[in-house]
């Protein structure tokens, strides 16, 4: 690593968290909007009570002071308490329900990504062939089919007709952390970018398979695989690693509603049970995660960037 | 168009045939018509818009009428898709439903546009500062998660302040605040090539103010690239209502929206996996065909693809 790509991966962590607390202010402010307050809803409050309440999370300071002391705590890596769960704190809880979520996230990326790539290389290099239809219909389809409706398909056959295989793995588990569990979930997460992924690298394979310098290096006699990994694919991979950071984006959404189908207790559930409970702290809490999980994410993608083509510079 | 080339007599004197002008559209109606999957898509989503119309006037039953017959039926020919868990008629349900989607979608790109595309054609047509500001915008939404955006404002706007009623309508503003950058982007790039070429400068020496160069001549030739994202947006509008209907924050409850439909199947898919089945075949039937059909138009538009 250069000077120079220190430098910028430094400026581009001040920039990420400069649009981390932009990003979370907007929800932020729009939650603090609502009239009441979280207590609202409780039963069995007195007067005395509910101030308590209130005075002990500042919601009764002026919206700007509460805005400002959010803020602090959001550059000390603090979020603040549940409003539902009085005592726990939130960024240790969100820590760790992001790393459940990075498992299932990471080994859908590698669905995603592998999967792709190797549907869209063997769709190229086979171009017109029964090999290519078939690895090209199912990736129009595939692309269409929400990873919820997936998620759907795969609890109905794997935790329903094979039953007796997975042992209720997938179904109405309360606890979470076996390995066996991962597989489905990642693949209704993974799948439906995979297919994109696919569609793109198999018309970036289609480009660089005819140029001058992959028709030499067949001429020089190399190995196919030295040929069409180390030569076509590398310069194949450019356009496809553009879309990684949508990529990511997608999969942090997709992850939201299937955690909440196979009851993984990650970042995604909380979102939506904290939003149910009016939990508002948590649901800013998340959304300030996710933020910075995009942004770091987009951050890796460009680093990755001058690995595969060094005309890129930092 | 372009395609009008001089005719030049050959040595052998054969003498070439003025090709006909066509119109943008023309043109792109005879690509299409080749592209099988496209035409496919556009018989489906016809199907739809017909299902839709015909249950705003008619289902086999009430959406909202339950106990039409057992509960958990499974499909017999009174009813094709078989009963829910409330005893309504599941094909009537999805026909409502198609008119939900239809609403969604069509509602969002159209509003997409309207917030995108003007706003795309004033930041590339003037540059400078107006198209600083518009363009931190769409830098800065590039890169978040912009449906969960779209899901808070959802709630914040119809759960919490009460402004809007849940419904279609605030599920349409919200898509469309958090995703008119896409368009806002394709647009502002046209504009920014389109406003270097000659014609735009013949029209600015002939007298033409901005309005008129920017509604008669960059518009109508970004127009293309344009009805592609708006037709994408109609895909991603409705898979974002099924997305909250399935959590249980998009439509109220009798509302026969697809998404919902598949989440009252999910609590019964052990025993009655018909009811989860048909919306979601459903959902993914119709986003299939507006991505053919995105597709098929994408290839119709694209000069590159010209012969």
């Amino acid at each position: 690593m250069t000077r120079g790509t220190a430098s910028y991966i430094g400026q581009r962590l001040v920039l990420i968290a400069i649009t981390t607390v932009l990003v979370s202010s907007i929800v932020f402010l729009l939650l603090h909007q609502i009239p009441g307050n979280a207590f609202l809803n409780e039963t069995r409050t007195t007067p005395q009570s509910l101030a308590a309440s209130l005075h002990h999370y500042g919601l009764d300071l002026p919206l700007r002071q509460q805005y400002a002391n959010w803020v602090r705590g959001v550059l000390h890596g603090d979020l603040g308490e549940s409003l539902v769960n009085r005592g726990v704190a939130i960024t240790p809880l969100l820590l760790r329900e992001t790393s459940v979520s990075a498992t299932v996230g990471f080994y859908a990326l590698l669905v995603t990504i592998g999967l792709g790539l190797i549907l869209g290389i063997i769709g190229a290099l086979r171009q017109n062939t029964w090999v290519d239809y078939v690895a090209s219909s199912a990736s129009v389809a595939g692309y269409s089919i929400p990873s919820f409706v997936l998620a759907i398909f795969g609890l109905l056959i794997f935790g329903h007709y094979f039953y007796i295989w997975t042992g209720g793995t997938f179904y109405y588990v309360p606890g979470w952390g076996k390995l066996e569990q991962i597989p489905v979930p990642a693949l209704a997460l993974g799948l439906p970018y995979a297919s994109y992924v696919a569609r793109l690298t198999r018309a970036s394979m289609l480009e660089t398979i005819r140029t001058d310098y992959v028709r030499t290096a067949w001429a020089k006699g190399l190995k196919a695989r030295v040929v069409v990994l180390r030569h076509a694919l590398r310069n194949a991979l450019i356009p496809v690693v553009t879309i990684l950071g949508p990529l990511i984006t997608g999969i942090i959404t997709g992850s939201v509603v299937i955690e909440n189908i196979f009851g993984i207790p990650g970042l995604g559930k909380e979102f939506i049970t904290s939003i149910l409970s009016r939990d508002y702290n948590i649901v800013i809490g998340v959304f300030t995660f996710y933020a910075a999980l995009v942004g770091l994410a987009n951050l890796a993608v460009d680093v990755i960037y001058p690995v595969l083509d060094p005309r890129i510079r930092y | 168009m372009a395609m009008a080339s001089v005719p030049q007599p050959s040595v052998g004197a054969v003498v070439y045939d003025m090709p006909k002008q066509v119109s943008l559209l023309e043109d792109a109606w005879r690509r299409i018509r080749r592209n099988r999957l496209a035409l496919v898509g556009a018989g489906i989503i016809v199907l739809l818009f017909i299902t839709a119309f015909v249950s705003i006037f008619w289902t086999p039953y009430p959406v909202w009428l339950q106990a039409v017959g057992p509960t958990y039926q499974t499909p017999t020919l009174a009813h094709p898709l078989g009963l829910d868990q409330a005893g309504r008629d599941i094909l009537s349900r999805i026909m409502g439903g198609a008119s939900i989607t239809v609403q969604v979608g069509v509602g969002s790109a159209i509003i997409v546009s309207l917030i995108g595309i003007p706003l795309g054609l004033l930041a590339g047509f003037y540059r400078g500062w107006v198209d600083t500001v518009i363009s931190f915008f769409i830098n800065i939404w590039y890169g978040i998660p912009d449906l969960l955006v779209a899901l808070i404002l959802v709630f914040v706007l119809s759960d919490a302040l009460k402004l809007i009623p849940r419904g279609v309508f605030v599920i349409i503003l919200a898509f469309s605040l958090t995703r008119w950058m896409d368009v806002a982007r394709l647009v502002r790039g046209q504009a920014l090539a389109l406003r270097e070429r000659e014609f735009v400068e013949a029209a600015r020496m002939s007298g033409a103010r901005d309005f008129g160069i920017v509604a008669r001549h960059i518009f109508p030739n970004a127009l293309g690239p344009i009805i592609v994202q708006a037709t994408f947006a109609i895909p991603a509008a409705v898979l974002f209502e099924a997305f909250l209907s399935f959590l249980g924050l998009g439509l109220p409850s009798p509302a026969p929206s697809w998404g919902a439909m598949a989440n009252d199947g999910y609590h019964g898919l052990d025993f009655a996996p018909h009811i989860a089945l048909a919306p979601t075949i459903a959902l993914s039937v119709t986003l299939m065909a507006f991505n053919w059909l995105g597709d098929g138009l994408r290839d119709a538009f694209d000069p590159r693809m010209r012969r």
